[in-house]
């Protein structure tokens, strides 16, 4: 009889154990593409989560393809679409100067969930450093950070496919 | 003529039998399930974490550890939430494996649980310091600043205290109401956890659906315990009003109280079965006393059988009459309901015979079914024997008696002069192996009689103890 109640619980375990780990799987897939579909940008920084929702929904193709090496970009500030994670809406602004990446302003960073706050204070000037080296949103994740770097890169991204960078 | 009642009392036997399996049967498949649903929740607990994308936050070192601390402290929480449902006494887990086997699983997850959350907190001290580029001391002041942690670590602080005073080298040194006393913050712990976990971790955001299992853990845990152990006894005892009507002396130190109350069958107690008594004059009420029925109730009177021990059964014996006493029961797998076997043994020494006289009284036996061995020290030690007497010569039981001091050189449950002679457990009890073995008595004393009948071979579901020393 305890042999039973072993096996039984070993199986039913396990059983649970790759449910959880097969919804996880789901979960990051749809975490991930979530980024790709932000190709149309809020105008203001003043976004709610409604524009972000309707953004991914809309997911108008970007202006992005123009040739990497192609005319450059006009000078000015842009905003980038707010992105949504689990732990808030991230927006960020860049400012295009001289064909050049030359700051990138967070408008608005992870904030829900205690430590939130804590981990976009320490990430962000890391990925502002980043940036502004690499000149493009193809950046290293942040480690403990995850959500608040992807988001914050694919809001960039928007910012940049508007100002055709 | 006299071939008929013999045949048809065989015949009873044998269906008797058959009801028997079928009920040890089915208790066996519950008793599984249970064990299944307590190693499945700390799987699901685990679970939550990789539905969360948890598999993908082990890249790093950092993030690694992070995890894990995560981890162990949703297993961990599984584990006390666990510990609260086993010592709810609920109705369906008291049948299937007896509060007594509840509280052994309850002790057995006590330290495992402390280590997980004891992990849990120094690995996500390390986790968000390597993260932040903080040693982990340095890192609890600013984890201290987000909101609920501070009670998170008080949670924590209290979850030690009740396990710490539970392990049995510390808990010695308390009086069973301390021990209780600390034990009771156990519930403020598990209370004061919750809000870091449902705000600091993004496993349980709102909206998620681990969320609402989470909820529905705590919501679970905290109602048994509320039902079964608050609003249940609390509702029995006023519908039963019952009331001390007499203590009666029945040997040096041993007394008989005798209570008044009204549909006292309808508790549905089964002999062998104990309830957790509380006396309520000033200086009693906050003592409890688990003590098994001595007598199967009637309607309107009980009778309970106490040796006085320690500080609170002491002042039993000179509790007035009319005295209002509330109840938490019945309790207890010392039954007929356990039986699993077609013959019945049992050996009790000193006030383990109290449940042993009811279950007798209760139990319905064919002829020379059960074997009956009492046991006592001295001649003081025999009260109720004459009771146990006359029920065996009514139900066709045989009965032995052993009297006299354990040897002290060997380790026997004997008296001296019994094992010298050659007695053993087989010689008292030729049918063993096709018998249920009930055994009461003190635990040292028990636990020698167990360890004798497994070495004569006896299988575990035969063996049904009843210890007094909770």
């Amino acid at each position: 009889m305890r042999t039973r109640a072993v096996i039984t619980s070993i199986f039913a375990s396990i059983g649970v154990l790759l449910i959880g780990w097969q919804a996880g799987q789901t979960a990051t897939t749809t975490t991930v593409s979530t980024p790709q579909a932000s190709g149309t940008t809020a105008r203001t920084s003043t976004t709610t989560s409604a524009a972000t929702s309707a953004a991914a929904s809309s997911a108008s193709p970007s202006v992005a393809p123009a040739a990497p090496v192609g005319p450059k970009a006009k000078d000015g500030t842009y905003a980038g679409s707010s992105v949504n994670t689990q732990f808030g809406s991230v927006q960020v602004q860049v400012t295009i100067s001289g064909g050049a990446i030359t700051d990138v302003t967070p408008l608005h960073l992870t904030d829900q969930g205690g430590r939130s706050v804590q981990i976009s204070n320490y990430a962000a000037p890391i990925l502002h450093d980043e940036v502004l080296q690499a000149q493009s949103s193809r950046v290293s994740n942040v480690s403990g950070a995850t959500y608040t770097t992807d988001a914050y890169l694919s809001s960039l991204q928007s910012a940049l496919d508007k100002a055709g960078f | 003529m006299p071939s008929q009642p013999s045949t048809r009392s065989r015949a009873a036997l044998t269906s008797a039998n058959a009801n028997r399996r079928q009920r040890y049967q089915r208790r066996a498949r519950t008793g599984d399930l249970l064990v299944m649903l307590l190693w499945t929740s700390g799987a699901a607990a685990a679970a939550l974490f990789l539905a969360y994308g948890g598999a993908h936050l082990f890249g790093t070192f950092g993030a690694a550890v992070t995890s894990l601390g995560i981890v162990t402290g949703l297993v961990g929480t599984d584990f006390i939430l666990v510990m609260l449902v086993l010592a709810a006494r609920v109705p369906v887990i008291d049948r299937t494996i007896g509060h007594d086997r509840a509280i052994a699983v309850h002790r057995a997850l006590g330290k495992p649980a402390l280590y997980l959350l004891l992990a849990h907190g120094v690995l996500l001290l390390i986790g968000y310091g390597i993260t932040t580029g903080y040693n982990p001391i340095a890192e609890i002041g600013p984890m201290l600043t987000l909101p609920d942690m501070p009670l998170a670590f008080i949670a924590l602080g209290l979850i030690i205290a009740v396990v710490v005073t539970s392990l049995v080298a510390v808990r010695r040194k308390f009086s069973y109401e301390g021990w209780h006393f600390v034990h009771l913050l156990s519930y403020f712990a598990v209370a004061f956890a919750l809000p870091h976990q449902l705000s600091v971790g993004g496993i349980l955001a709102t909206g998620t659906p681990q969320r609402v299992y989470w909820i529905a853990l705590y919501v679970l845990a905290f109602g048994a315990i509320v039902a079964y152990r608050f609003v249940e006894p609390a509702v029995s005892s006023l519908r039963h009003s019952l009331r001390v009507d007499r203590v009666q002396q029945v040997s040096p130190g041993v007394v008989s109280i005798h209570f008044s109350g009204r549909n006292l069958r309808s508790l549905g107690s089964a002999g062998g079965q104990f309830y957790i008594w509380r006396f309520w004059t000033g200086s009693t009420w906050w003592h409890s006393h688990p003590i098994s029925l001595s007598a199967m109730p009637t309607d309107r009177h009980a009778r309970i059988t106490v040796r006085e021990l320690g500080n609170g059964s002491g002042r039993i014996s000179s509790i007035a009459r009319g005295t209002r006493v509330s109840i938490e029961g019945p309790y207890g797998l010392f039954t007929d309901a356990a039986r699993t076997a077609p013959r019945l043994a049992i050996i009790a020494a000193g006030i383990g015979i109290t449940p042993v006289r009811a279950l007798l009284e209760q139990s319905r036996l064919a002829p020379g079914e059960a074997t009956i061995l009492l046991r006592a020290s001295d001649t003081d030690e025999t009260y109720l024997w004459d009771e146990v007497a006359e029920l065996a010569t009514a139900k066709g039981a045989t009965l032995y008696t052993m009297v006299g001091k354990r040897s002290r050189r060997a380790p026997t449950w004997m008296p001296q002069a019994d094992a010298q002679r050659g007695v053993t457990l087989k010689s008292a009890f030729p049918h063993l192996l096709d018998s249920d073995l009930y055994i009461c008595g003190p635990t040292p004393w028990l636990d020698l009689v167990e360890a004798d009948a497994r070495a004569a071979g006896i299988p575990a579901h035969q063996l049904h103890s009843e210890r007094f020393d909770w």
